[in-house]
């Protein structure tokens, strides 16, 4: 297995050379990706976006959907021309399904659709935080997000439909099948995304991606962890113990004094790190985090169990639902 | 990390390598556009808390993307209190909802204008 | 008369409070001066509380003549413990007490202290006296309204009398602006009596108005007075002005400051106002609707002098301008002559008294400028007995023929039996009032009259004839009222105010005066209509007044060397040194004025006064004479309604009272009604539209943000979108 690939500048020297093609360009395109493509590419986007939404006549969802996706890419490909490093194709595919799904979300006219979606995008998210070397959370969001909270969602859209009736099966509940007030809704939105993807352009997100130097420091708190790598990869007696660790210089010093060379597999996992982080650092927000969700689930039980009456209004409607739905069962029976 | 940044980024071509933060920051501001878009525009409650979800994991997804440039783990800790407060807030406003539901027999959100005026 | 008791202190027990300090040349006074405003204080509340228990007897009356009586006690006491002796300060109670600085101008001091000199014991006695007799007479007067109306006549009669007495006796301003302001208000409350009645109410506007012109005036002098001085006592004051005196007489007028100068303008203006000189006079002819116990009382003999009082009592601030006093003299004249001329024409009996006490006060301002204090203070004198007696006949005339007051419809009034006392009273005022000769009016007009020929002014001998003229006139309209209406052939008209039953009761009580009042042809309305002639008291006083008259007479007799009794009384006072000083100096003698400068068509003035007025007097009474006795057989035609068409359309304008109200009422009363209402526009549309429009404004706004409020979810959530995305773009515009 290899290291961690460092970072250093010699290589960003190399790339560089290899995209100084690329580079000099940026000179000339930069006054024209910036900020006109980048407009024009929101612009189109959320003209996309727009056209996407569900409306009762026919509605161009699909040449949206297109639309939308155009957008995104031209917005991406001016990135891309702006920087001298892209993202590998793993991200590109995440990203795009993870942002088409999300518009789907958003523009499918049936609830159940909609979340089914949603649990697209997340396993998408869970792609892109795979690429960003966060396992762990990758599949925290799955089990917990997909398998918890979008399952809690499908059941109250299915509690909360109405029963369709005899002659409808398939309408759409009238809250549904329209949008409400796309335009400035759209355009409230990507004034938004423009404002943010401007202050990206600007070079707001030109970070380099640092040195992993630090990141295993916590193996120093953790001399039992170095102890059982050292054991696995049989580097010293069972009856050995380890006292010290010294990160910087990666070597672990035995109870006997002597200093060890700790194997690659001493490096901390994410998990590792990540638990080594909440303890360490956060350790109260995880107790607010337990009485948050205790809260949660009291509260949620006091609330289902409340008695509400249907409004007056309502009442009146659904009696003229089910003598709708009565007269077509009627129908029916009469007429087989 | 190490596995991660191997396997994604072993065979790859120059200059596909590597990630730039401004991408993934792009990705998620759009999500975040995206379920705005859906939160002002569905008039279905509970679609409409489907559409805060969006904007949470857009929120995650940047916050990965910080920690992974920052190299520090702080970004990736706090995804998990995001999730917490995600699922607090589901449960409980999927409970209101299904209060709402029970009043009006309907999940317009339009149907709740007593404070017009 | 008991002579000067100088140094006499008295008792001073609870006097001397206070700081203790008295000014230069004066004393500390008795106590008991303190009583003297107090009794009719205690008048005042022992008819209010008769008020609260609705006493339906004469009780009040009874109550307010023995606290009027001891008042006048004290003020007899006063003066023959008092008079002639240095001016003695009683201190009743610390009232206004500010300072502001440690300076000389910087601190107002107003005590309730009352001084006595020679001046207020004239005034004290004949106040006091004519108060006590009047009460008497109004006792029966007012008696057909006894009940509540009845004690509140009496608790304003008794206000009257503390407010007056506050005035006279004051040793300092504000004291004296306090009673001023009271008498007003008196006179209001008095005039106004008959409230139901719409042109009372009008005249007692009227003249608390008018008065208040006045009161302007005199406020502003004494806010001049301090301010240039520094005090407001007199004893502090005169000492003061005594520099500028001094200038003015050395012929260096100029050194006086233009605001001194202004002082006695302004006193003037409050004195016109009080004392019913020209321009504010029109309201002493509208305040005879009061009760007649009321017009004899102020608008005769008290109140109105009060003006005549102040120009005495700040007599050397009048010296200190060279053209306050002319101005006064001419007013006076100018008044008196007007006067007279209106009261020729009237009809109305009151009225013509009326214009003749304006008249008489004219003629006691010319006086006061004429340099002759003596003279006008003994005038006033005089006038308040005289003037009195001729108020209450002309009472007893309206009460017993049921408010009838137009001399065309009485007639031999004097005749009937019953009736002689009243006669006779009227007779002996007429006969003052003319000037006949050796009545005590003679006496005191005459030195009025003397002096105009005698000081040296701008056109004072002009005033003189001008007086002259209006005693024949006046003696003319004495008389034409007392030939018609009391003497001749007796024939009467009632007038319209029957009281109903209490007219029955009083039908019993005078029964035997009644025997054979049948006169020819009473016009009955209805019913038989007896006038009842007046009962005792009314007759007493009648009798007691006119006694008085006739003995006024005799105090031009005593202490000669100070021309009279009242001479002798104003010697000390301020009213009369620096009158015989300045007298002194502009005639170059060193001994008074005995004897007289100045000449008569080559005769010494004092001398032919007594017989060119008495001529005058009596060319007036024998014209009257011919014109309203001789050949009258009805009670409304005379001869002189013969010669009314000769005379043309002068006697309908002095009917008209030279229609000197209508201009009033052009100059000044309507163009402040246009005012009132302009600013009553103004106010509703100004005012209240900016306040509307404060009102309107949030309405406005409320309204156009309203429809923001939709209560839909997604439009409120759309405004926090376009909130952020606002806010963002602002924070990237900043990053710029």
């Amino acid at each position: 297995m290899g290291d961690v690939r460092p970072l250093p500048l010699g290589g960003a020297a190399v790339r560089r050379r290899r995209v100084s093609s690329v580079r000099c360009l940026d000179g000339a395109l930069d006054a024209v990706i910036n900020p006109y493509l980048l407009y024009v590419g929101l612009a189109l986007g959320g003209l996309g976006v727009c056209m996407a939404l569900p409306r009762r006549r026919v509605s161009p969802q699909v040449l949206g959907a297109v639309l939308a996706g155009l957008g995104l890419g031209v917005v991406l490909l001016g990135l891309g021309l702006r920087s001298e490093r892209l993202p590998n194709y793993n991200f590109y595919i995440f990203s795009a399904i993870a942002l088409g799904a999300a518009l789907r979300v958003i523009t499918h006219p049936r609830p159940v659709y909609a979340a089914l979606y949603f649990i697209l995008t997340i396993l998408a998210s869970c792609g892109l935080y795979l690429v960003l070397a966060a396992e762990f959370m990758a599949f925290a969001l799955v089990i917990i997000y997909a398998g918890a909270i979008l399952i809690t969602y499908l059941f109250v859209i299915m509690l909360a439909t109405q029963a369709p009736s005899e002659g409808e099966l398939e309408a759409l509940a009238e809250y549904d099948a329209e949008a409400r007030s796309p335009v400035a809704a759209t355009v409230a939105s990507f004034v938004l995304l423009a404002a943010l993807t401007t202050m990206l352009f600007g070079g707001a997100g030109d970070l380099r991606p640092r040195d992993g130097a630090g990141l295993d420091a916590p193996i120093e708190m953790m001399p039992q962890r170095a102890e059982r790598s050292l054991h696995e990869e049989g580097l010293i007696a069972a009856g050995d113990e380890v006292v010290g660790v010294d990160a910087a210089a990666w070597t672990a010093t035995l109870r006997s004094g002597e200093v060890v060379a700790l194997p690659a597999s001493a490096r901390l996992t994410n998990v590792e790190r990540i638990g080594h982080d909440l303890l360490a650092e956060h350790p109260g927000s995880i107790e607010i985090a337990g009485v948050i969700l205790l809260m949660a689930m009291l509260g949620a039980t006091v609330l289902s169990r409340r008695q509400v009456e249907l409004e007056d209004d309502a009442k009146r409607r659904q009696s003229e639902r089910l003598a709708a739905a009565g007269t077509v069962f009627a129908d029916r029976e009469a007429n087989p | 990390m190490s596995v991660s940044l191997s396997l994604a980024q072993a065979s790859l071509p120059a200059p596909m390598d590597g990630v730039t933060l401004a991408h993934y920051l792009v990705v998620s501001a759009a999500m975040f556009a995206i379920g705005l878009v859906g939160f002002l525009t569905r008039r279905n409650l509970i679609i409409m808390f489907l559409c805060t979800e969006l904007m949470f994991q857009a929120a995650g997804i940047a916050l990965i993307a910080f920690s992974r440039f920052h190299l520090h783990m702080t970004g990736q800790t706090f995804v998990i209190f995001v999730l917490t407060v995600a699922a607090a807030e589901a449960a409980l406003a999927l409970a209101l909802v299904v209060l709402l539901y029970r009043r009006k027999d309907s999940l317009s959100a339009e149907e709740w204008a007593e404070m017009k005026g | 008369m008991v002579g000067g008791l100088a140094g006499m202190t008295g008792l001073t027990a609870a006097a001397a409070g206070g700081d203790g300090a008295l000014a230069v040349g004066t004393v500390a006074g008795p106590w008991w001066v303190v009583l003297i405003p107090l009794l009719p204080m205690l008048g005042v509340v022992l008819t209010l509380v008769c008020a609260i228990f609705d006493v339906r007897t004469k009780a009040p009356a009874w109550m307010s003549v023995a606290c009027l009586a001891g008042s006048f006690g004290l003020a007899v006491l006063a003066y023959l413990e008092l008079a002639g002796g240095p001016t003695a300060v009683t201190f009743g109670f610390r009232w206004i007490d500010v300072a502001w600085g440690d300076g000389p101008g910087q601190r107002l001091s107003a005590d309730f202290a009352f001084a006595f000199d020679g001046l207020t014991c004239l005034w004290m006695l004949f106040v006091t006296g004519l108060a006590t007799l009047i009460a008497l007479y109004a006792s029966e007067y007012m008696s057909h309204d006894v009940g509540v109306g009845y004690c509140r006549f009496f608790a304003a009669f008794n206000l009257f009398v503390f407010s007056m007495a506050c005035l006279v006796m004051a040793d300092n301003l504000v004291l004296l602006f306090l009673g001023w302001e009271g008498v007003g208000l008196c006179s209001y409350l008095l005039i106004g009596y008959f409230y139901k009645k719409p042109s009372a109410v009008a005249a007692a506007k009227k003249a608390f108005i008018m008065n208040r012109i006045g009161d302007l005036g005199l406020l502003m002098g004494m806010l001049l007075t301090f301010v240039q001085f520094g005090t407001l006592k007199y004893a502090e004051l005169w000492p003061l002005v005594e520099p500028y005196v001094a200038a003015v007489r050395a012929g260096h007028a100029d050194e006086v400051p233009f605001l001194v100068g202004l002082i006695p303008v302004l006193f003037m203006v409050g004195a016109f106002g009080k004392s019913a000189q020209l321009p504010l006079y029109v309201w002493l002819p509208d305040a005879m609707e009061g009760p007649t116990p009321v017009s004899a009382l102020i608008h005769a003999a008290t109140m109105v002098t009060a003006g005549v009082y102040l120009v005495a009592r700040t007599y050397p601030l009048f010296l200190v301008s060279e053209w306050a006093l002319p101005v006064v003299a001419w007013v006076g004249a100018l008044t008196a002559l007007l006067a007279a001329t209106i009261g020729m024409a009237q009809f109305d009996i009151k009225r013509i008294m009326a214009y003749s006490t304006v008249s008489q006060l004219g003629y006691m301002f010319c006086g006061m400028a004429l340099l002759t204090s003596v003279g006008g203070a003994f005038h006033v004198f005089t006038h308040a007995f005289f003037k009195a007696t001729l108020f209450l006949c002309c009472g007893a005339v309206m009460h017993g023929f049921a408010g009838q007051l137009d001399l065309r419809r009485l007639s031999g009034v004097g005749l009937m039996p019953g009736w002689r006392i009243v006669g006779l009273a009227m007779l002996v005022g007429c006969l003052n009032l003319a000037g006949f000769p050796f009545t005590a009016g003679f006496f005191s007009k005459d030195m009025i009259l003397a002096e105009a020929f005698v000081t040296p002014g701008p056109g004072y001998r002009a005033i003189g004839w001008i007086l002259l003229l209006t005693a024949g006139l006046t003696a003319y309209y004495t008389f034409r009222v007392f030939f018609r209406v009391f003497v001749g052939p007796v024939e009467y008209v009632p007038g319209d105010e029957h009281h109903g039953d209490e007219h029955g009761h009083h039908h019993e009580e005078h029964g035997e005066h009644e025997g054979g009042q049948q006169g020819p042809a009473p016009e009955a309305h209805g019913h038989a209509f007896h006038p009842h002639a007046p009962g005792w008291a009314i007759n007493l006083v009648l009798a007691l007044l006119a006694v008085g008259s006739i003995a006024a007479a005799g105090a031009y007799f005593v202490h000669t060397e100070h021309h009279g009794w009242v001479g002798h009384l104003l010697h000390g006072s301020p009213a009369e040194p620096t009158h015989e000083a300045a007298f002194v100096d502009a005639h170059g003698h060193g001994d008074g004025h005995a004897e007289a400068h100045g000449s008569f068509f080559g005769l010494d003035p004092h001398k032919a006064m007594y017989f060119v007025s008495s001529a005058i007097g009596l060319l007036g009474i024998g014209v009257a004479f011919g014109l309203h006795y001789l050949g009258r057989t009805t009670a409304a035609t005379s001869r002189a309604d013969a010669l009314l068409p000769k005379v043309g359309p002068v006697a309908r304008w002095a009917q008209g009272k030279w229609y000197v109200d209508e201009l009033y009422d052009a100059v000044i009363v309507k163009p402040l009604w246009v005012l009132s209402h302009v600013l009553h526009m103004f106010d509703k549309l100004v005012v209240d539209g900016l306040v509307n429009a404060a009102g309107w404004l949030p309405r406005m706004i409320g309204r156009a943000v309203r429809p923001s409020q939709g209560g839909v979810l997604h439009g409120y959530a759309v405004q926090m979108a376009c909130g952020i995305a606002f806010a963002l773009v602002i924070v990237w515009l900043m990053t710029l």
